[in-house]
């Protein structure tokens, strides 16, 4: 059995086709299904997020398995085969696991280390599970994805800092006043750069948001798209009073808000603490007003340098996570391959207690004078004889650390046992739905 | 037995440490387990001792430490629990298990006391004392943590405590209620230690402590710098509007001041309060 991945992500395909191909449109428990109908792929998890459409499969003809995909994929989004050609990638067995680690540790997100990505892997897992659409070979690969995310969460501090501006100044505000649901939000400006910081803050639920605008039309018009009320720019002293927050983003060639000004309306805060966020360019603050006490004032480039500064820490986290995926896909690779052994020993082994069984059967009458505890004994010892011929062999072939090494060892055994490919393959099927023992040996 | 209790709390300082530096969540449950384990192991020893002595064990300065260490650890513990933040620990920790060296190595014997001491008003007076002090220690680390965390926001560099502690509005939160609490105390612990000694009549008896019992003695004296200074912390923050951060700095200097009284002072200085 292979592990085949077939997808499409931000890195292959223009945002157009990853829409055509979401799955979220019919569904991914209709793709599963379909899916299911399907014999050339054995067990199938689709992964389907706004980054990336992924069909993780384990089948037993990979090539075979990998052209029923792409036909599934025209088909069940409608697109032509044509369409998709060159945006789609194939990764097999050890690389496909690599694949999907990386991605449930974020590190294929267009955001790298961005955390929700994890979640939706465990969501996509789960609906196939729902649908039993997952075995062995796939419950295995999640469960180690599921590990992979969570030791690169905990391990590196890949998913932390802010990397955008208005991320920044809310996880800012976060840090100053704890929860934002009881605070006022004061915007001064109305303009583009006001308004696109103000739909990121207001995704964070605060008490109030007020806009002020020297054209009382505009700041009408951005509290309607924001949910917050208008004030007159005249009454802009008495909205700082109560202000928590103040966003100002305004195209005055000077400052707004001096320090004086700010630190007049301190006293009527009686020092409870003011964020003050300066996104125009030129500023609007003072840079002065920072000096008082209990005001936070962070300007533009202040809240860029730390995306920046938060943005390198991650580049330096990456390497770390990068190892543990290696850590990780090295050990799945491992039992896959000791997997793949298992038809070839079962088959093995099946055949070396057959020929037991036989001869025992064929010297039947000469054992007959033995009495019932002699002859129990001969069948342990030939037993015994059997499971210590080939104890090395088994653990040779499943701890082999090339995947062409354990193909070409079964091969040979099979040949020179000249153990049946359909018997090999019917003790596969046996062995299919059980983990090899850890210890090397195999109970037939 | 007595090495138990300061064996755990260095124990739970140092993994309180490896949980605040490397943010190792199962670091921080075992610190949390240690510190528990150690407050227990201390509760037996302080029923062990109050069996043994027949009163509370804290007359003398280090029983008096030994309280105020196992009150600081349930107050700690508790804090803990209720708010479900770990980052404090780690300053918190390491003052106890420093504290506790003391009553390890100076082991307080309990003999007969002075009769003045039977009044249940001295333990009354104890008892507020050292929970207030035990209060007053938690909010010197909140306010350490407090003006940490400010200057690294105020100074834009967004570094090792902004990722740690938690928010500007919770620390100080915090701090204002150990303070409160602190300020309850010790207001509650001298009014009955004023009342214990006009009752007990010290002021007739041929005492040489009584003949010290003055405004002017040290511990006495630095007791009522300390309230001062605490009711101002909280009465004039909530008068005028001070910062948080000055109230921040008060309680972490307002410890000090607890922590010079009561050691160095209780041992070396006072001529009221030696009574052991």
């Amino acid at each position: 059995m292979h592990l085949l991945l077939f997808g499409l992500s931000h890195r292959t395909a223009p945002v157009e086709l990853r829409e055509q191909v979401d799955f979220a449109r019919r569904g991914v428990d209709a793709a599963l299904d379909e899916l299911a109908r399907r014999p050339a792929v054995a067990e199938s998890v689709v992964l389907s997020t706004c980054n990336r459409a992924e069909i993780y499969a384990a089948c037993a003809r990979p090539d075979q398995a990998a052209a029923e995909l792409g036909r599934f994929m025209a088909e069940f989004h409608g697109v032509t085969p044509a369409a998709l050609d060159g945006h789609f990638y194939r990764r097999d067995d050890d690389e496909a696991a690599r694949h999907l680690f990386r991605v449930a540790a974020g590190l294929d997100s267009l955001v790298v280390g961005e955390p929700q990505i994890l979640g939706q892997v465990k969501e996509a897992y789960a609906a196939a599970q729902e649908r039993r659409r997952t075995g062995a070979l796939l419950n295995r690969l999640f469960h180690a994805s599921f590990g992979v995310g969570k030791r690169v969460r905990t391990e590196t501090s890949l998913g932390e800092g802010a990397v955008s501006v208005s991320y920044a100044a809310v996880s800012l505000a976060k840090k100053i006043f704890g929860d934002l649901t009881g605070l006022n939000v004061l915007m001064l400006g109305a303009g583009e750069m006001a308004e696109l910081t103000g739909v990121h803050l207001m995704a964070q639920p605060v008490k109030r948001l007020t806009v002020a605008s020297r054209t009382f039309a505009s700041a009408q018009a951005l509290a309607g798209k924001l949910g917050g009320s208008a004030i007159d720019w005249r009454d802009l002293d008495a909205a700082l009073g109560p202000s928590d927050i103040v966003i100002t983003a305004t195209g005055a060639t000077a400052p707004v808000l001096t320090k004086a000004r700010v630190g007049a309306t301190m006293r009527t805060r009686r020092n409870r603490p003011l964020f003050l966020i300066d996104i125009a360019v030129p500023r609007d603050i003072e840079a002065a007003a920072g000096e008082i006490e209990q005001v936070f004032l962070y300007n533009i480039d202040d809240l860029q340098a730390i995306v920046a500064e938060n943005l390198a820490k991650r580049t330096a986290e990456l390497q770390r996570a990068e190892a543990i995926v290696r850590e990780e896909v090295d050990a799945f690779a491992q039992w896959l391959r000791a997997r793949g052994a298992v038809p070839t020993v079962v088959a093995l082994r099946e055949r070396f207690d057959a020929i037991r069984l036989a001869e025992l059967e064929r010297l039947e009458p000469k054992l007959a004078g033995l009495g019932p505890d002699a002859k129990a004994r001969v069948d342990e010892i030939t037993h015994l004889i059997i499971e210590k011929l080939l104890l090395t062999p088994t653990q040779q072939l499943k701890s082999a650390a090339d995947p062409s090494d354990v193909v070409a060892y079964s091969d040979a055994l099979n040949r020179l046992f000249r153990l049946a490919p359909s018997e090999a393959e019917a003790a596969g099927e046996r062995a299919a739905d059980a983990d090899p023992p850890a210890d090397g040996t195999v109970k037939p | 037995m007595h090495l138990i209790p300061f064996l755990l709390y260095a124990a739970s300082a140092i993994a309180y440490a490896a949980h605040f530096s490397r943010r190792d969540p199962r670091a921080g449950r075992a610190a949390t387990a240690i510190l528990t384990a150690a407050a227990l192991a201390h509760t037996f020893l302080i029923g062990m001792q109050r069996m043994q002595a027949g009163y509370m064990p804290f007359s003398g300065t280090p029983a008096a430490i030994s309280f105020f260490v196992w009150l600081l650890a349930l107050a700690y513990l508790y804090t803990e629990l209720s708010s479900d933040e770990r980052a404090m620990g780690v300053f918190v920790t390491p003052l106890i298990a420093v504290l506790q060296l003391i009553p390890t190595i100076d082991v307080p014997a309990f003999g007969a006391r002075p009769a003045v001491l039977a009044s249940p008003l001295f333990a009354l007076h104890v008892s507020s004392l050292l929970f207030a002090y035990a209060s007053f220690a938690l909010a010197c680390m909140i306010g350490v943590t407090y003006v940490l965390l400010f200057k690294e926001i105020k100074a834009k560099h967004l570094g090792y405590f902004y990722a740690r502690l938690p928010s500007l509005a919770v620390l100080d939160r915090m701090n204002m209620k150990a303070i409160t609490v602190g300020w309850t105390f010790l207001t509650l612990g001298v009014v009955i230690g004023g009342v214990w000694a006009l009752q007990a009549d010290f002021r007739s008896s041929s005492d040489p402590r009584a003949q010290a019992m003055t405004m002017m003695d040290p511990k006495i004296f630095v007791a009522l710098v300390c309230w001062l200074l605490y009711s101002f912390a909280l009465f004039v923050r909530r008068a005028t509007g001070w910062g948080a951060r000055r109230s921040a700095w008060l309680s972490a200097i307002g410890f000090l001041l607890v922590l010079l009284n009561f050691v160095p002072v209780g041992y070396f200085l006072t001529k009221s309060h030696n009574f052991f």
